[in-house]
């Protein structure tokens, strides 16, 4: 009988070593450590329809950073200390009855723009969708806009009595 | 509560073995998954598995072979993760094809490779514990959790998809 050619396929395994940050990472979950908390800032999800739209609209319109797209349905943006994790929905994602996670709500994150009337402006002359426009609360004057998926986003200008925590001192 | 035991500074098991043991598993996960970052995720899951065993009632003996075999099964988990988001998706390709006979050309090993990745999750699978592991039929039914006739068409399937792919590569070449 002649030998099967996928036989040649047989792969070894060769020893590889990941990145360093991996191993020391990984190291420091094993041994039930947390991540160093100081110097990081929130991480927040939203679920999107589209990945390169929304990529797009954050970045260009919002001025986040791209940080990393392994995939067609994750990226990863910076924005400050603001990580936003973007996912198309998909099966990891599903509840137990096969339910999926959709684009939308009320909930949303909050970003301060130094001008906000020149901010509202420019995206509206780039088609920006507004839930609605300026308007002035305590401390603050803000404006609710949507992602190119429906996602809320909230944009801010602090006015006088506008609070927020110092910023800590110490070891970052 | 990690792999140190608790109260005594003492390193378990787990923390000697964790050097030796990290590039054997990755070095195992990285080619098989052709990507990083799955390859990373992979291999933390492996070792977070490594860690709730050790703490169950009868630890098995955790060693470099125990540790891969456990990451072949995080990856066939990925497999079947991937495959069932393609059914949800709609994207599913009818595996249906005749029985080959063995390829008479000359396989390009890397090529092949290539073709495989190119393939339904669970083929992969299937080709990738069978041939590149070298596992024989019935324990490539066991990890893929079917039963041996339905593995061994799985197979056959596999090889006929994975031929046609490596031939429209070959000819794309030329």
């Amino acid at each position: 009988m002649t030998p099967d050619p996928l036989e040649a396929l047989r792969l070894p395994i060769m020893p590889v070593e990941p990145r360093p940050e991996f191993t020391a990472s990984l190291l420091r979950r094993l041994r039930g450590e947390r991540a160093p908390v100081s110097g990081r800032g929130a991480t927040v999800r939203y679920f999107v329809s589209d990945l390169d739209a929304a990529v797009a609209f954050y970045c260009d319109d919002l001025g986040f950073d791209e940080e990393l797209r392994p995939s067609p349905s994750f990226a990863m943006l910076y924005h400050g200390d603001l990580r936003l994790l973007l996912s198309v929905p998909a099966a990891a994602h599903a509840l137990p009855d096969g339910t999926l996670p959709d684009p939308g709500g009320w909930n949303r994150i909050v970003v301060e723009v130094p001008d906000l009337g020149a901010a509202v402006e420019a995206l509206s002359a780039r088609g920006v969708r507004f839930r609605h426009e300026i308007v002035t609360a305590v401390g603050v004057r803000q404006a609710l806009l949507e992602d190119p998926s429906g996602n809320p986003v909230e944009l801010f200008e602090p006015l006088a009595g506008y609070h927020e925590r110092a910023p800590r001192t110490g070891n970052e | 509560m990690g792999i140190e035991q608790e109260g005594t500074g003492a390193e378990t098991p787990l923390a000697a073995l964790y050097h030796r043991a990290l590039p054997q598993v990755y070095g195992y996960l990285l080619p098989r998954c052709g990507s990083a970052v799955l390859a990373e995720d992979l291999t933390a899951e492996t070792f977070m598995a490594a860690v709730a065993a050790a703490r169950r009632d009868c630890p098995p003996e955790l060693t470099v072979a125990w540790l891969v075999g456990v990451a072949r099964h995080k990856l066939v988990d990925h497999w079947r993760r991937t495959d069932l988001e393609r059914r949800r998706l709609g994207g599913i390709v009818s595996g249906a094809e005749p029985a080959d006979d063995p390829w008479e050309a000359q396989l390009d090993i890397a090529a092949a490779h290539a073709a495989l990745s190119r393939l339904s999750a669970y083929q992969r699978a299937a080709l990738t514990l069978r041939y590149l592991d070298g596992l024989p039929v019935a324990e490539v039914a066991q990890e893929l959790g079917r039963s041996l006739h339905a593995t061994e068409t799985l197979l056959v399937r596999a090889r006929a998809a994975l031929r046609r792919v490596y031939e429209e590569g070959e000819g794309r070449d030329a």
